[in-house]
């Protein structure tokens, strides 16, 4: 009996598609296995979607830092073993993370404050991503697919922080001096008056029921229109 | 047993990830060393409106942020960490003294406020600097009962008498929001706890640490 190398090991542990088998997996499962961890990744950052501005800032957070970790992460992997690659794009991504950290706080201090914990978590989705996608494309391939990837995500956000923050407080653009500055004061829109405003779209659930009204919409166009998705 | 051979299939990933992190911390380090004079100052325009919602700032003649000391104590203050407190005072007199006590037992975490007494302990007023309670409900105090810390003006502990100080349902002074009972209940608890911390420490604020 054969002890595997710690390399074959990790190896077999590995989720990214076609890394343990020279077979590349079919594509149709391939495509599906990856839409849906980028699902599951969209899923944390829906908390910040509660308002319009708060999508706005995050999704132009998501639109740096995306691509510039997968930059980084293509230009770095010549250099990097197998066994490290997933520890050093830890490193990076978690680096980078910090770094916008400090710019918030430095220019951006309530904005950023609101953020919480959810920019520090945006690491993990773009090590997750990056280890799914496959490893022999090009730098420029890499940059594009991660560039659609932060736009999906920030459209995402974005078009959940419009629904719900219409739906919950019947404004838009609350607080967008946090964003903008003072002349940001001016561009909140009240759309209706509401005395407690509808809870259940400022709530996390309202996330999710958003993001699943959302889906709906995009499978009904998909399915009415098969050639075309 | 590692061979040779083992070991500089160890040793080379590692060193790689040694200088990965080393730079990356350097580059942190001095991104960090950039900003944080815009962060402190930040953090201090945060406060100063806070503080300036509390106490007039012509009412005093010093540097509040500058003039401050920190208290220790977990049972009144709900911190296990010093709490700092900002003292104001005309011609070197007491005005003062505003306090960061936290509600442990806030809805969903704790909840920060600042708390502003005058010397002989009546309050100045209350405001929350942070909190995570539920949008629409626990955070009343913002909007929708936008009005009730304001409640807090005027009273010490002996206004009203200390089984009072708690809110309606519980047989006290105080209204709740409209379906949030804890984040209320946890505000007014933490402000009495302040006063009492006060009353026993109320020379030891302003003399610790004074400026000369």
């Amino acid at each position: 009996m054969s002890v595997p190398s710690p390399n074959e090991s990790i190896e077999g542990l590995s989720v990214r598609p076609g890394a343990a088998s020279n077979l590349p997996p079919p594509p149709a499962r391939h495509r599906a296995f990856g839409s849906t961890l980028q699902l599951l990744a969209l899923c944390p950052l829906l908390a910040v979607s509660d308002t319009v501005v708060k999508a706005l800032g995050f999704s132009t957070l998501v639109l740096v830092i995306f691509p510039l970790a997968t930059l980084l992460l293509s230009a770095l992997r010549r250099w990097l073993a197998d066994s490290i690659v997933l520890p050093a794009s830890l490193l990076v991504t978690a680096g980078l993370v910090t770094a916008a950290e400090l710019f918030m706080r430095a220019w951006f201090h309530d904005l950023g404050a609101s953020f919480g914990v959810f920019l520090p978590l945006v690491a993990v989705n773009i090590v997750v991503i990056d280890h799914i996608q496959a490893r022999d494309v090009s730098r420029g391939t890499a940059l594009i697919r991660s560039v659609r990837i932060a736009l999906g995500i920030a459209l995402t956000l974005i078009a959940l922080g419009f629904a719900r923050e219409l739906v919950g407080r019947g404004s838009l653009l609350s607080g967008a001096a946090t964003l903008f500055g003072n002349w940001g004061e001016h561009l909140e829109i009240k759309v209706f008056s509401v005395d407690m405003g509808f809870l259940l779209a400022m709530l996390p659930p309202g996330a999710f029921i958003s993001l699943g009204l959302l889906i709906a919409v995009r499978n009904w166009i998909a399915s009415r229109n098969p050639t075309a998705s | 047993m590692a061979t040779p051979a083992d070991k500089r299939h160890i040793a080379a990933p590692t060193a790689t990830l040694a200088i990965i992190a080393a730079v990356l911390t350097v580059g942190l380090v001095t991104f960090a060393n950039l900003t944080r004079d815009r962060i402190a100052r930040n953090q201090q325009v945060w406060i100063k409106q806070h503080l300036d919602a509390l106490v007039p700032p012509k009412s005093y003649d010093n540097d509040p942020l500058v003039d401050i000391t920190e208290v220790m104590a977990p049972d009144l203050l709900g911190a296990a960490t010093p709490i700092i407190a900002y003292r104001m005072r005309k011609a070197g007199l007491p005005v003062a003294v505003a306090l960061r006590p936290v509600a442990p037992d806030g809805y969903r975490g704790p909840i920060e406020l600042l708390v502003a007494i005058a010397p002989g302990g009546q309050l100045l007023g209350v405001q929350v600097i942070r909190h995570n309670e539920t949008p629409g409900l626990g955070d009343a105090f913002e909007n929708r009962d936008a009005g009730w810390l304001g409640e807090f003006r005027g009273l010490s502990l002996t206004k009203p008498p200390q089984q009072r100080w708690t809110v309606r349902r519980d047989g006290g002074d105080f209204d709740a929001f409209t379906g949030a009972t804890i984040t209320p209940r946890a505000i007014v608890k933490a402000v009495r706890r302040t006063l009492e911390f006060y009353q026993g420490n109320e020379d030891r604020l302003y003399q610790d640490g004074k400026p000369q």
